[in-house]
């Protein structure tokens, strides 16, 4: 049954991926602007026609997320000032930092509880546009490195307003509508209801909380963010009510990072290079879910073995196999919501959910996070393929020089850099350790999950550690800002140097970068690399916990 | 040909006929005779050039001291095979300087203290000459510099640089103008003026090239590099960060005993870097500037001279091929392919007039209507001394024909126009069927050369151009790799479209100017394109400069020369299709030997990070799936096998990566399954096969 | 305006985008949602909530628990505060391996002076359950790598690495009876709480039970600590207990299960389930 799950989801994904990509494509590319949209800028104070260098594309990706960070930090902590907060005390200032970073930079890690930290308004108001704009935000500098591949000898790059409006207007906000709505049909909860006891059937009293939850909850998904209205985020019913509602959720958090592929072979005007980019993911996608099924399913390890399942931290509605393709789905995009425990998982079962997250986000990765992250893989990838053809790589007919490969290597130094930096800082030290819920080669992946979610900006937790703590939220939380700007500031002086150069014309001597020969390359690149560079981490944590006997 | 100047070491004659250079590259002496200089290349200052071998060295330096404070046979064997790593790559590095070094010194000899001779009669030392100096060289003197012949004619003895003993004729104006420093007058007296800069003439400057002294990053690898540094970064980040994990993971486990590899202060210090080492891209590190050097001296052995690494890339990227009819693709002149006798004349009289007025004529079409007329009418061929009363009449520009005057016979031929008239002017009417015929041979791409007694025309020669042997397979094998081949004639267009059809090129710029091959190349390069073209003369020297590649013949001008960024020795045009050949392996050695030592981690973990921690925790001595005998072992041949592959690899990094032109698609997937799978399997047998040996050594249990 | 500095006048382009975004995704979007869902499915937009006689008992999506209420069906274990708190929602999140208990010492105090609890690894949490559990309904509780006392079945051996000198039962405190008498030739010991056996190898022992008749999900927490469903092995096992201590015909009881079970969606999407909560409120309506 758990495969005849992940083949539905396959063929719902291969139908839509091709409309919805075809419209995302038309939403970047049109020259017209609508009423609303005019009328936005108009207030914004923004020409929506002038086109931006990267560098000045860069500066307002910037500018937006800092000013994000602001708002968002002072909102969670002057919420008990406001209206809708439920009578809930400010959050603590190192936990609204954390929540402002993570939130901001498309992470979503949960250092908070959500029901007992967060009133409505700030959840409504604050976490849940920028679900919106953090996405937005990743879909235009994906689409501003598609620019920089499509265009000819051109010095810019698009204009970020512009495209943060359309991402967040024309995309998401439609497909979230009709998405919430779909979701209270299967049970989500949509009120503005706080906290009250009620008596239970036994005649105890029982709490009940509602609140905005669908309306958050789809476009949690849908922007791959993954942070839950609740403490036990989709694994709680009233965001994730039935196993159908868990169905939609993964197709939601799949859903455009499948479809931009597409868009991007259109920009590009090649759409096979956009199947190549997308076979590229889905075999990696399809790998990940299908290994984290098999070791969840194998439930090989002492308590799964003592109880007949791996079923400690998953729900019944969803049973073993469906639960492990949630993570193995949050992972692979840097959605980070769960509906299952990932602490409580095999070792090796756990271990998948963590290599997902160290692919770098890519298979499909985060809403716009994926696709440019898989783009700067191909141009690595390129750029050796390219060489063993004797000529100098170029991908899609752009040279890849010492400026593009610089910037590639940057951007994939940063995060394996800071995933491996701060789990060595946080076991090198008190404050880090003391965090450790589980003993041993466990206790270890606990903290080599946080700072790998952290770092690739998914947010999914292996739960145990104890991380709203001071040291923990600083640290993630830098992280968490560096994960994110440092790879889109790299992304963007990337695009901005393909922009300029007047792209080769393809010959037979010109590495087709759209047959089976490259998608299986570039597969085999990224594991290489991803394996090569956490093998020592992984051999400590979940393989030496896995091979234990 | 085969006589050269530059003899490389170890290379025989004749190898490079088939333009494949065979193997026997690595001579064991050649590797002792570059032992030195690998030892001197240990100094840190020059090898901080290259960063990865730089890390090997520091590692190096920091296990000896390690090994001293806590000595041990494994710390000591560890310490010697780290050292030996950066030897070899080193030695990988010195070997190609070496075979550079020796082209150098037999140049040098070339080099000699001249003395010029100004045209006052000063006498100066040749270093001292500046650029506009003009000197008189005489029969029996060396050329004192680089310069143009601006008066005289002269036969000069280039072999000095070229390695063709035939002498060659350098005359004022026109294309053969040039002449070289250290080159010797074999006649006459010429009249130089020079035009290099004193300490950079050619023979300094290729010494220079093959010292491979100031040798410069190309912009590839400058790109490759950037991608290993980060490699580098990337293992250096796991193998450190690793340190605090494996502290750790020993405290959990209080009741394991201290290994050789892990104690309670975590990883020692001789395995770490053993593992650094072993994961950081050493193999293409080691080799990268060889074959850089290598790829360089491969140009010099064809005796092409690239003036700049950057170029030998490009010439990798090439697509689009400018060639130029003549020489190129069609034997340099033209032949004779029929006799079209006039009315009234029978084919053999024709034939034989021909023949006659040919014996003498030297030049290659003369010699063709000689041949021509032996093979088809078989005339038998007379040598000119034969005819003892035989007046020859030589061809002239002016009169623009040539004859004999035998036995009160004069027989003509030549140019349609000037023979005419000849027959005019000794009374003849040459009819219009002469000029239809003309018109038709004209018009089918073909040259007609008249034939005429004095007073009456006997015919026309058709002189055809010929396509040389096996060019047609040659552009298909072009079209497969991708590059596009444009012919460059001066012909009508008529006739250009013939020879490119018959030739198979892809396109043909017929009755081309200079400017009409400058604005071929910029349109092309407007459309992204890189371009490669030949040429000699001065009018060739903008489109030289303005190509990615341009290939000046050693013949040409000097002008031509400094335009271009590549010089051919032999001046032979067809050579760019193997300068392109070369600048492809020279990227498909970087690329295969980068994903070679990329391929090769997987080997390595498998075979240390068991060898580390299985003490700790036994599980993962399931990872051990080469079953090496103990950790020591395991460490010790990881090491002792990524030594070993440098050495091993030095003939490919020198040799090339075999190329063989065929679709980027079918190149990648032989070298992938080669470099790639090979990649990756070969470590695990090699690292298996020196484990059984290295077991036998004491400490390894 | 044209005089400020150009980055002040991002920032401000910046903060009025955000502004905007704000009114648009935070106010307008949320409230439009909620209107339309409460307009078209009210009941689910207010947490499908049950009623028993005219009050709210509950939301049929939020597990409660009935622990100590024998003639009730029984949800699962949970995590979720003191269980099915809905205010701290929880999972466990104990690892796989989490085998090793520490014992609690006799008469020590921890460090808010209340008496030393130790703490139970998962392992034996389990094991516990399955024991309580098997006893409630009277049937056996015994599972591999478990004692018969309802703790992990686990040995400490030492030296952690050659041939054992020394094995200790290290979940089983003194006086218990070790599990096995031996290991490798070696007497096995009781736990001695307060002990540390750190440097021991830790070797889980299976056991040879065959027959497990307590399902997976009775003695493992939820993901969410609100699970509402329990598989349909886990009902039918409380079925005569509750049909006893109700009086009622355990055929109906089981009917009431029938009619309770959510079947995979659409034939395959999660596992069947029984909702505990709907089930209980069916038995009192009988």
């Amino acid at each position: 049954m758990g495969w005849i799950f992940v083949a539905s989801l396959v063929i719902a994904l291969a139908l839509v991926h091709k409309p919805l990509g075809d419209y995302i494509h038309r939403v970047y590319t049109t020259t017209k602007h609508n009423g609303v949209e005019r009328f936005l800028y108009r207030l914004v104070g923004v020409q929506p026609d002038a086109e931006q260098k990267w560098g000045v594309y860069a500066r307002g990706v910037l500018a937006f997320s800092v000013i994000s960070l602001l708002a968002l930090y002072g909102l969670q902590r002057l919420q008990d000032k406001l209206f809708l907060s439920l009578g809930f005390a400010p959050v603590p200032d190192h936990i609204a930092w954390n929540t402002a970073v993570s939130f901001v930079t498309n992470t979503n890690w949960q250092a908070y509880s959500g029901e007992s930290t967060m009133g409505h308004l700030v959840q409504m108001s604050g976490l849940a546009v920028q679900n919106f704009v953090s996405a937005a935000v990743g879909m235009a500098v994906a689409i501003a490195l598609v620019r920089g591949f499509a265009r000819r000898g051109s010095d810019t790059l698009g204009n970020f307003w512009v495209d943060l409006v359309r991402g967040t207007i024309r995309v998401l906000l439609p497909l979230a509508f009709v998405g919430a709505l779909v979701l209270v049909a299967g049970g989500l909860v949509q009120n503005f209801v706080g906290p009250h006891e009620i008596t239970a059937l036994t005649g105890g009293p029982q709490n009940l909380t509602g609140g905005p939850v669908a309306s958050q909850e789809v476009i949690k998904e849908l922007g791959t963010n993954g942070g839950g209205f609740y403490n036990t985020n989709s694994a709680h019913p009233f965001e994730n009510a039935t196993s159908w509602t868990n169905w939609f959720e993964i197709f939601l958090i799949l859903l455009i990072p499948f479809a931009l592929p597409r868009t991007f072979g259109k920009m590009v005007g090649q759409p096979r290079q956009g199947y190549a980019i997308l076979a590229v993911m889905g075999i990696i996608a399809l790998a990940g879910i299908t290994l984290t099924n098999v070791f969840e399913l194998g439930g090989d390890a002492t308590v799964p073995q003592a109880v007949g399942a791996a079923m400690e931290g998953k729900d019944v509605r969803f049973g073993v196999a469906n639960s492990a393709t949630f993570a193995a789905a949050t992972t692979l995009t840097s959605t980070g919501a769960v509906n299952s425990f990932h602490d409580s998982y095999t070792p090796i079962g756990g271990m998948m959910t963590l290599f997902n997250m160290m692919l770098g986000e890519v298979a499909p990765g985060g809403v716009g996070a994926g696709l440019y992250g898989m783009l700067v893989l191909a141009v690595i990838t390129v750029f050796v393929a390219g060489l063993m053809v004797g000529r100098t790589p170029e991908y899609l007919g752009k040279k890849i020089g010492s400026r593009e490969i610089k910037l590639a290597s940057m951007y994939f130094l940063v995060t394996p850099i800071l995933v491996l930096a701060g789990t060595a800082v946080a076991m090198g030290n008190e404050a880090g350790l003391a965090a450790m819920l589980n003993s041993g080669p466990h206790g270890f992946s606990e903290i080599l999950y946080a700072f790998t979610s952290a770092s690739n900006n998914n947010g999914s937790a292996f739960g145990g550690v104890t991380v709203n703590t001071p040291w923990y939220d600083v640290a993630l939380g830098l992280c968490m800002l560096l994960g994110r700007f440092l790879p889109i500031i790299f992304v963007l002086a990337l695009a901005g140097s393909l922009a300029r150069q007047k792209p080769a014309p393809e010959s037979a001597g010109t590495l087709p970068t759209h047959r089976p020969q490259f998608v299986g390359m570039v597969v085999g690149v990224t594991l290489i690399l991803v394996a090569l560079t956490f093998l020592p981490a992984l051999a400590l944590g979940p393989l030496a916990e896995g091979l234990l006997s | 040909m085969t006589t050269q100047l530059v003899e490389a070491p170890a290379r025989t004659p004749g190898q490079k006929k088939n333009g494949k250079i065979g193997d026997g590259l690595l001579d064991p002496n050649q590797m002792l005779r570059s032992l030195p200089d690998a030892l001197r290349k240990l100094n840190p200052v020059t090898l901080w050039r290259n960063p990865v071998m730089l890390i090997v060295e520091i590692g190096a330096a920091f296990t000896t001291v390690l090994a001293v404070l806590d000595p041990s046979f494994f710390a000591w064997a560890t310490v010697v095979w780290l050292w030996l790593t950066v030897v070899f790559a080193n030695l990988a590095e010195a070997v190609a300087e070496g075979r550079g070094k020796a082209q150098a010194a037999t140049l040098r000899k070339a080099k000699t203290d001249t003395m010029a001779r100004k045209q006052s009669g000063e006498l100066v030392p040749a270093p001292e000459l500046r650029q506009g100096d003009i000197v008189v060289v005489e029969a029996g003197e060396v050329i004192p510099g680089d310069g143009d012949v601006i008066e005289g004619i002269a036969s000069v003895d280039e072999s000095a640089i070229t390695g063709e003993s035939a002498p060659v004729i350098r005359e004022s104006g026109g294309d053969r103008s040039a002449v070289t420093g250290g080159t010797k007058v074999l006649s006459d007296k010429i009249t130089v003026q020079i035009t290099q800069k004193p300490g950079e003439s050619f023979i300094d400057r290729m010494i220079a090239l093959v010292e491979g002294a100031n040798r410069q990053k190309t912009p590839n690898e400058i790109a490759l590099n950037i991608l290993l540094a980060a490699l580098t970064i990337i293992f250096l980040v796991a193998t450190v960060t690793m340190q605090p994990l494996a502290i750790w993971a020993k405290g959990q486990n209080p009741g394991i005993p201290d290994s050789l590899a892990l104690t309670g202060d975590g990883v020692t210090g001789i395995v770490l870097i053993s593992l650094l080492v072993c994961l950081i891209p050493t193999t293409i590190g080691a080799l990268l500037s060889a074959i850089g050097i290598a790829g360089m001296d491969r140009l010099v052995q064809r005796n092409v001279l690239a003036m700049s690494g950057r170029a030998v890339e490009a010439a990798g990227d090439v697509s689009t091929l400018l060639l130029d009819k003549t020489g190129t693709i069609t034997l340099g002149n033209r032949q004779a392919s029929e006799f079209v006798p006039v009315a009234g004349v029978s084919e053999m009289e024709l034939a034989r007039a021909a023949q006659l007025s040919s014996l003498a004529d030297e030049t290659p079409e003369g010699r063709s209507i000689v041949v021509y007329a032996k093979t088809a009418y078989g005339l038998r061929e007379r040598e000119p001394g034969e005819l003892a009363h035989a007046d020859w009449v030589a061809f002239t520009a002016q009169t623009r024909m040539s004859g004999v005057n035998l036995d009160g016979k004069q027989v003509r031929k030549g140019a349609a126009t000037a023979v005419m008239k000849w027959v005019r002017d000794h009374g003849g009417h040459p009819t219009d069927e002469v000029g239809d015929i003309v018109d038709g041979i004209s018009g089918s791409g073909g040259t007609p050369l008249v034939v005429a007694e004095k007073g009456r025309v006997l015919g026309v020669i058709h002189l055809k151009d010929v396509v040389k042997a096996g060019m047609r397979e040659r552009f298909d094998e072009m079209r497969r790799m991708g590059i596009r081949t444009v012919m460059i004639t001066g012909d009508n267009p008529l006739t250009a479209r013939a020879i490119a059809d018959e030739a198979g090129v892809d396109d043909f710029l017929a009755e081309a100017t200079p400017e009409d091959k400058l604005a071929l190349i910029r349109k092309e390069q407007e459309g992204g394109r890189l371009v490669a073209m030949t040429g000699d003369g001065t009018n060739d020297a903008p489109a030289l400069a303005q190509s990615d590649v341009g290939v000046a013949m050693n013949t040409g001008t000097s002008a031509a020369k400094e335009a271009g960024n590549m010089v051919d020795l032999d001046s032979d045009p067809t050579k760019l299709i193997e300068i392109v050949e070369i600048g492809k392996q020279l990227l498909i050695t970087r690329g295969a030997l980068t994903t070679f030592s990329i391929a090769n981690d997987i080997a390595k973990y498998f075979a240390i990070i068991p060898a580390m921690f299985a003490a700790v925790y036994p599980g993962l001595d399931a990872l051990n799936v080469m079953r090496l005998a103990s950790p020591q072992s395991a460490i010790l041949s990881a090491v002792v096998f990524n030594a070993l592959v440098i050495v091993a690899l030095i003939p490919l990094a020198l040799r090339g990566v075999r190329y063989r032109p065929s679709s980027a698609s079918k190149l990648l997937s032989r070298n992938l399954y080669v470099y790639g799978l090979g990649g990756i399997v070969a470590p695990f047998i090699g690292i298996k096969v020196i484990d059984l040996l290295v077991q036998f050594l004491p400490g390894m249990s | 305006m044209e005089r400020m500095p150009s980055w002040i006048r991002l920032h401000l382009a910046a903060l009025r985008a955000l502004l905007v975004l704000t009114a648009v995704t935070g106010v307008i979007y949320p409230l439009a949602v909620t209107g339309v869902a409460q307009a078209l499915f009210t009941g689910q937009a207010n947490g499908s909530l049950v009623e028993k006689d005219g009050k709210v008992v509950g939301s049929a999506l939020i597990g409660q628990s009935f622990e100590g209420h024998r003639e009730y069906f029984q949800s699962r274990p949970s995590a979720a505060g003191d269980g099915y708190d809905m205010l701290s929602t929880a999972a466990s999140n104990l690892g796989p391996e989490d085998v090793v208990d520490v014992l609690p010492v006799p008469g020590a105090k921890d460090d808010e002076g209340d008496p030393d609890e130790g703490r139970q690894s998962l392992l034996t949490q389990v094991c516990a359950r399955s024991k309580a559990i098997g006893e409630l309904e009277g049937v056996s509780g015994a599972r591999p790598y478990c004692t018969s006392d309802g703790v992990g079945a686990v040995l400490k051996v030492f030296p952690a690495v050659g041939a054992p000198t020394r094995a200790v039962s290290v979940n089983q405190a003194c006086p218990s009876r070790p599990f096995v008498a031996e290991y490798q030739g070696v007497r096995v010991e009781c736990g001695r709480p307060g002990e540390d056996y750190a440097a021991g190898r830790t070797v889980p022992v299976r056991g040879n039970v065959s027959d497990v008749e307590v399902p997976a999900d009775a003695v493992t927490a939820s993901g969410s600590g609100l699970d509402p469903h329990i598989s349909l092995a886990y009902a039918e096992l409380q079925a005569r207990r509750v049909a006893e201590e109700r009086g009622v015909d355990v055929g109906r009881v089981r009917q009431l299960i029938g009619e309770h079970t959510t079947g995979r969606a659409l034939g395959f999407m999660g596992e069947p389930a029984v909702n505990v909560l709907e089930l209980n409120l069916a038995l009192d309506k009988e």
